[in-house]
């Protein structure tokens, strides 16, 4: 073997390795999360996780269904996303295709901003000031509930989804807009009919990137949603979300007991709900490119 | 309450006070768990090593859990925990072969708080009872307004949630509608700001919420309603009080033997009023 | 070799250049076989600025109805800023600056209060590479129709199919019409492009340089498909190809650095041409 293939395979091992990190802390961490799930199953079976109530600190009965905070992670979501949509799309839009380069110069810093934010500061402003705004509204008796939670989250999800909905945007050939033009369209018809279409995967990756980080987002609907685990879809009722459940019962439970087994299947359950979003998202996205839009 | 905002503003003040003291040099006390305590500890530490400058004690909240498994796998030399330690915790140190030792550095009362617009003014610990069960659920039925009642509760992680509920709720469930809230400061500003409103929140947070909210009389049975002050809670009157305490494994030793000495003495005991608790002696 | 060319060059062409040209000349009307033709676009001296750059100087000329008229030119001077002129398409980028007027139709398109969207549908345009839009063929060649409200199935249908037929295209893609227009050859999206142009019902179509990226049997397809047009239509192509000029236009006009300077039947420039500049780019001298 001459000096160079011994150098090109020594390299192909190092680039394996560093590849093969990533699958290996990947399977670590669910060999992790299934080692210490296991004591539950073994405690109270698999069944105790598909009641209907969250009650791990309880003197008559301790109840561990994930049911309510698997509906409370899906409303807040599924509200988040569906609020966040218009104002990311239509941010992008303007940022991308309508705004002159000064006022995208004076927009662009307060994305970045907002984006920057950190999520204590944001539940902080939706406990303090939201709340008492979404309860008014609504009159409401309290603000503390699943559409606070969903508006702070699609607040989270709107940095993510205006920028990369943008260099989607962005990367849509000049051409095509002046192809629209030329055939008398003017600049919001060339938008709404050609550049979107054109730049929809892209903006579907960004929607699914922003519900990522909402799905997993915790300090802000700790804060917010009331965390009472109430099965129930209806945003004007607290809920409790897997995440902030996790968050706020890890670290007062008794190491190794049923209720520390049972917030690792918590994750579990996150986990998978997370893997699903992202196969589905995976899925849309090459259905899209193989069809033509529009 | 792991990443509560207690924590992270206790761990900035913390790191602020400590002067980013090196938290691996081997002499170093380690002190983790409950965020209630967080506050309390971080001042006596800070007197503590005024008084042995060549000292260095670390005070890390968590939760009162985190704190007792970091006693159980040696990263913490001392445990604070505002509940006391489980059956399945004191075994796991008794089979690591130490005894549990416990230490009740200073006592909190829980407050029942609500908007002050409410025109009640006591309440027995039944009727408390029944309305954080969900039993009763509008102000009616104890003279109040037609209105329902809106409730807030500590998280069910927090040990103020279990000792609320073993004192209070006699051992039942809480409404499942209550809502549960990661800090006592987020139930002072929710119940300022609801009307129907009722929650529970340490003494030292009764203090200094003010006039945004009203602390109820406690009543137990046919006695005396009683207020939530540091009075009270001292000479037992007031019925919704509790322990804080300290944990280590084994006797402690050295460093940390004078640091349990400290908070327990005159000195500590005065810093633990000072802070809105209430010393032990 | 137009480039390097152009930068040899020596100074003096220039000079020669500007005494050729002379300021005061009235538009420059054609006539074939001794008979005026009806002229659809006149252009009264035109000036046009980049920013602080001009990039048209003066020009003056009419261009005949249901004719073809071929620009040429050497790069740089200005045929593409020309055309895009007659439907207003430089609008579109920034500080650009128009003087002086264009006809079309008896009106003046630069004119305050006109009608853009009406314009470009009158004036349509094929860009030098091909541009079909990412959807299917048929939504390409349905978008003008429905941007202009036109929503009933048949009739859009119809226009599809007969926008394709014109544009020589039907025949190979009546089966593949909810296929993506990317997946067809460059030589088939390019005439796409074209009947995506005819769907809007345009009088006039201005093509930029719409073969140069296509090879010799799609360029003949595009250059049949001229032929055919031209009794419809008028057509106003740049090319750079001399051949291409001879053979399909009717009318040629020579731009140089900005300006016009012989604008003539086609069989006049290629074969007697009135100026010296002419000839030498025709001949390959320059350019
Ligand atoms: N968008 C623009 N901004 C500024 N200057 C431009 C722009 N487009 C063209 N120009 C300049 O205007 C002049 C004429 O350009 P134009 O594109 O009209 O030439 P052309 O004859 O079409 O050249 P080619 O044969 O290479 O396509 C050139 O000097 C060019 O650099
Ligand atoms: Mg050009």
């Amino acid at each position: 073997m001459t000096k160079k293939q011994l150098s090109d395979l020594v390299v192909k091992y190092l680039f394996q390795i560093a590849a093969s990190m990533t699958v290996l802390i990947v399977a670590l961490i669910f060999l992790f999360l299934f080692k210490e799930s296991i004591p539950f199953v073994r405690d109270l079976g698999l069944g105790a996780l598909f009641d209907v109530r969250w009650e791990p600190v309880s003197y008559v009965k301790e109840r561990f269904g994930i049911y309510p905070l698997f509906l409370g992670s899906l409303s807040v979501t599924f509200l988040a996303t569906i609020i966040a949509i218009p104002f990311g799309v239509i941010g992008a839009v303007y940022i991308s295709e309508i705004a002159t380069p000064l006022e995208r110069e004076i927009f662009k810093p307060f994305v970045e901003l907002l984006a920057g934010i950190p999520s204590v500061v944001l539940g902080f402003f939706g406990m303090v000031v939201l709340a008492p705004i979404v309860k008014a509204v609504f009159h409401l008796s309290s603000g503390l509930n699943a559409l606070t939670g969903a508006l702070l989250l699609a607040l989270m999800a709107i940095p993510t989804i205006i920028s990369i909905s943008e260099d989607a945007l962005k990367s849509v050939p000049m051409s095509y807009k002046q192809a629209s033009l030329a055939l008398g369209a003017n600049k919001l018809e060339t938008i709404w009919r050609v550049t979107v279409p054109a730049a929809l995967s892209g903006i579907i990756a960004a929607i699914m990137l922003g519900m990522g980080r909402v799905i997993g987002e915790t300090m802000t609907v700790l804060m917010v949603t009331g965390n009472a685990p109430i099965p129930t879809l209806n945003p004007f009722e607290s809920v409790r979300t897997m995440t902030a459940t996790i968050a706020a019962e890890m670290g007062e439970v008794a190491f190794g007991s049923v209720h520390y087994s049972s917030l690792f299947w918590v994750g579990i359950i996150l986990l998978i709900a997370t893997f699903i979003l992202n196969m589905i998202a995976q899925r849309v996205l090459k259905n899209y490119k193989r069809r033509p839009h529009g | 309450m792991k990443k509560s905002l207690i924590t992270i503003v206790g761990a900035a003040c913390l790191t602020a006070v400590m002067g980013l003291s090196p938290v691996f040099a081997g002499d170093t006390l380690q002190v983790k768990g409950s965020d209630t305590l967080v506050h309390l500890s971080s001042s006596w530490a800070e007197k503590f090593m005024e008084k042995k400058p060549a000292s260095e004690v670390a005070i890390t909240g968590g939760g009162s859990g985190t704190g007792i498994s970091a006693l159980l796998n040696g990263t913490a030399d001392l445990a604070n925990a505002s509940r006391k330690m489980k059956d399945l915790e004191k075994d796991k140190i008794k089979s690591q072969g130490f005894e549990p030792v416990e230490f009740i550095v200073a006592k909190d009362g829980i407050g029942v708080i609500v908007h002050p617009s409410n025109p009640i003014n006591q309440l027995n610990m039944n009727q408390i009872k029944q309305i954080f069960t969900g039993q009763v659920n509008n102000w009616k039925k104890y003279g109040g307004p037609k209105a329902k009642i809106l409730l807030y509760t500590r998280d069910s992680s927090s040990g103020t949630f279990a000792f609320f509920q073993k004192r209070v709720l006699k051992e039942k469930d809480y409404s499942v509608r209550a809502r549960r809230l990661a800090s006592n400061s987020a139930i002072v500003e929710s119940v300022s700001k609801d009307v129907n409103a009722i929650g529970y929140v340490g003494l030292g947070y009764v203090a200094e919420a003010g006039d945004r909210v009203k602390a109820l009389k406690v009543r137990e049975g046919d006695g005396p309603a009683v207020s939530p002050t540091q009075e009270t809670v001292k000479n037992d009157t007031y019925p919704i009080s509790r322990g804080l305490q300290v944990y280590s494994k084994g006797q402690p030793k050295g460093l940390a033997k004078e640091f349990v000495d400290y908070m327990l003495s005159a000195e500590g005991q005065q810093i633990v009023n000072d802070r809105g608790f209430v010393a032990v002696q | 070799m137009v480039t390097s060319s152009l930068q040899s060059r020596p100074a003096k062409v220039k000079k020669r250049m500007a005494q050729d040209r002379q300021p005061e000349e009235p538009p420059k009307t054609v006539v074939k076989d001794g008979k005026m033709e009806n002229e659809i676009i006149q252009v009264k001296h035109l000036n046009f600025y980049y920013g602080p750059s001009q990039a048209l100087f003066d020009v003056s000329m009419s261009i005949p109805e249901k004719r073809v008229t071929a620009l040429i030119g050497p790069s740089g001077c200005g045929k593409s800023t020309f055309i895009r002129v007659l439907n207003r398409m430089n609008d579109i980028i920034d500080n650009t600056r128009v003087e002086g007027k264009i006809i079309i139709n008896g009106k003046d398109i630069y004119q305050p209060g006109t009608d853009v969207v009406t314009l470009r549908k009158n004036v349509g345009m094929v860009f030098q590479k091909s541009n079909p839009f990412p959807k299917s063929v048929y939504d390409n060649v349905a978008y003008g129709p429905r941007l202009h409200g036109l929503k009933d199935r048949r009739k859009l249908d119809e226009v599809v199919h007969r926008s394709l037929e014109r544009s020589a295209l039907w025949s190979e893609v009546k089966d593949r019409l909810s296929d993506s227009a990317m997946d067809l050859s460059g030589g088939q999206q390019q005439r796409l492009c074209v009947a995506r142009a005819l769907a809007v019902n345009p009088n006039i179509l201005l093509m930029d340089e719409p073969a140069s990226a296509l090879d010799p049997r799609s360029t003949t397809k595009i250059e049949d498909l001229i032929g055919e047009l031209r009794a419809e239509y008028t057509i106003v192509i740049v090319t750079h190809n001399m051949q291409q000029a001879a053979r399909v236009s009717d009318y040629t006009g020579f731009f140089y650095e900005g300006r016009l300077i012989e604008f003539n039947e086609t069989r006049k420039i290629f074969t007697n041409p009135d100026h010296k500049q002419t000839e030498d780019y025709i001949t390959g001298r320059f350019g």
